[in-house]
């Protein structure tokens, strides 16, 4: 089996008026987590579902490993897809679910109640969908996603429902299953999540590429440094101390916001002034924070 | 012993596994049964009353009125009562038929569906094969209740089986024949009408009075233009062609011979499985 790259190159997709998808190009390497945001409406479904042909692209086109996913000779073992909308016949047990693609796969049956085991719905398994909790329905949509045990993997905001465990879960499951050499790419709007799980991150907005980069690089390339929160009970000696550089603002909480100096500039200060300091911490730019400068403005659903 | 990544490589998606899914979705949800429970309650109504009908047309010819010539035919009624359920029947498969295709879409397991077999042709025809083969099963399974009920009726009236007569076996071959290509139409229909509640509705409602509605334009039609030839046309209109076909056209004024029927619910069910298919190529699953 070939690499496991995706390669989107000029991916368009116009509904009447729409610019859905506008001439997208972006490649997801292996063995690392793709982070894939954007406001809502941005395109990411679009996106994914134009992967997977399931979406026609009104331009451009999508590869995973070379070929278009209809190209691929046994598509189910190449790649495993959780989408927004993946669900099941209400009325069918999510073990039969399974059984149903397995069978139109060819993969072994046993092999349903393996996955089963491996999202923890052996019990529920025997239960008809409709009865499914929204965590549920995702664990289901991953066990679905991982029966042909796939060299890629696209996921739409799986983390979308799923419990504080089941979170960390999926978590360990994605990184691991990167480290295994495999594509993981996944969209969510869980920026603190992303942070942790992700190794690079793409950003659209209005169907266009905003940044593609490794977390840090992303994070580190908005213009602002960090800022320093400074908590003293005698907050007008220490912004007189603090020299010219420093713009001093008064947080909400009491502290002071201090940017145009680092932090041990405002210990030292401190220092100097003889003002005591009971919190000096250095707050960095986070991921949610690159976000929202990244697409203000671009926000706004269409 | 854990499923090896080797089986999975060796792992086809062919034909037959394809067919064993589509059985599967059908197996594993409930609608199957009422449709199954409904098509055996019919089936028993229309075997009682076409073994009604057939006693008094033996036994009272009278009380069927001075008419009653055409139906005191042996041959006539051993067609009717063998082949007795096929009006409800057909309807039925055919419903099996848009249900296989349009609850993809009402349960949005379409997705999953395109996902294992991105070639959405293959799909469709192995939803089209997988129809025949239900649409047969009921068909035979009715057919064995009419034989045996049947069978001890005409004993009854002392007329053998009449299971000898080339009239009588044609008719429950094309019957059979019929279930299959009414479940292709309901196939085809579903790749047409997506929305569940409006293809069942519509297929329905032309099934049940399409017949009859057709058969009062042509009359007026046929009144119209001064012309006879007009009403041989009926048969273009489906449920009116498969009537043709299984009956021979009894009670169609002028009606063709019964493959004239027979070809044209075959050139339905392809045009319709043929254009299906290619609007399900083209649609967006989102
Ligand atoms: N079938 C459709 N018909 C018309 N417009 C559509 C269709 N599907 C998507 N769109 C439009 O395309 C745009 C992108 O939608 P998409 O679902 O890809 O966004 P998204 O990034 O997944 O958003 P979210 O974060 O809310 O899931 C939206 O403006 C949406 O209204
Ligand atoms: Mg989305």
């Amino acid at each position: 089996m070939s690499d496991g790259q995706i390669v989107i190159s000029g991916l368009s997709k116009r509904y009447r008026s729409v610019r859905a998808v506008d001439n997208l190009s972006l490649t997801v390497e292996p063995g690392r987590v793709t982070g894939f945001l954007g406001p809502n409406g941005a395109g990411k479904t679009t996106t994914l579902r134009m992967l997977l042909d399931l979406v026609t692209p009104t331009g451009g086109s999508a590869t995973i490993s070379g070929r278009r996913y209809a190209d691929l000779t046994q598509p189910l073992r190449h790649v495993g897809a959780v989408l927004e909308a993946s669900s099941a016949h209400r009325g069918r047990t999510g073990r039969n679910h399974l059984r149903v693609i397995c069978a139109a796969a060819g993969f072994p049956p046993r092999r349903v109640d393996e996955m089963l085991h491996l999202v923890g719905l052996t019990p529920a398994g025997r239960r008809k969908f409709k009865g499914y909790s929204l965590g549920m329905r995702q664990r289901l949509g991953i066990a679905q996603a991982m029966l042909g045990d796939p060299k890629v993997l696209i996921l739409d905001e799986p983390a979308n429902g799923l419990d504080p465990e089941g979170i960390r879960w999926m978590r360990d499951l994605l990184t691991r299953l990167a480290e295994e050499g495999r594509t993981v790419l996944v969209s969510s709007h869980l920026l603190s999540e992303m942070q942790m799980l992700a190794d690079d991150v793409v950003i659209i907005a209005n169907g266009r590429l905003v940044t593609h980069g490794t977390v840090s690089t992303v994070v580190d390339g908005i213009a602002h440094p960090g800022t320093v929160r400074a908590r003293t009970p005698d907050a007008e000696k220490l912004a007189a101390a603090l020299d010219a550089d420093a713009t001093v603002t008064p947080g909400s909480d009491g502290a002071l916001l201090v940017t145009g100096v680092d932090a041990p500039a405002v210990g030292a200060a401190a220092l100097r002034a003889g003002v005591e300091l009971h919190e000096l911490v250095t707050e960095r730019p986070d991921l949610e924070r690159a976000f929202l400068e990244l697409t203000s403005g671009k926000a706004g659903v269409r | 012993m854990s499923v090896s990544t080797a089986e999975l490589d060796r792992a086809r998606a062919g034909a037959l596994g394809l067919i064993r899914s589509e059985l599967l979705k059908i197996r594993t949800t409930n609608a199957w049964w009422w449709f199954a429970l409904g098509m055996l309650g019919w089936t028993l109504i229309a075997l009682a009353f076409n073994m009604w009908f057939a006693y008094f047309a033996f036994n009272d010819p009278g009380m069927l009125g001075p008419e009653a010539g055409g139906f005191t035919s042996p041959e006539y009624h051993a067609s009717n009562i063998y082949t007795s359920g096929q009006f409800l029947g057909l309807m039925f498969v055919m419903l099996i038929g848009i249900l296989m295709v349009t609850n993809e879409f009402f349960h949005q397991t379409a997705t999953a569906t395109f996902l294992t077999t991105p070639r959405r042709t293959v799909v469709i025809m192995s939803k089209l094969v997988t129809a025949v083969l239900i649409g047969m099963a009921f068909a035979v399974v009715i057919t064995a209740i009419d034989l045996a009920a049947g069978a001890v009726f005409f004993h009854t009236q002392d007329l053998g089986t009449m299971l000898g007569e080339w009239p009588v076996q044609r008719a429950i071959l094309l019957n059979l024949v019929a279930f299959g290509v009414w479940t292709i139409f309901g196939v085809a229909i579903g790749t047409l009408i997506t929305n569940q509640l409006a293809a069942t509705i519509t297929a329905a409602v032309l099934y049940l009075v399409g017949t009859q509605l057709a058969q009062v334009a042509f009359f007026v039609l046929s009144a119209w233009l001064d012309s006879e030839a007009v009403l041989h046309w009926q048969v273009i209109v489906p449920s009116t062609a498969s009537q043709v076909m299984t009956l021979g056209g009894e009670g169609i004024p002028g009606s063709p011979e019964w493959w004239v029927g027979a070809l044209v619910l075959l050139g339905y069910a392809v045009v319709a499985g043929v254009v299906g298919t290619l609007i399900t190529r083209k649609r967006d699953i989102s």
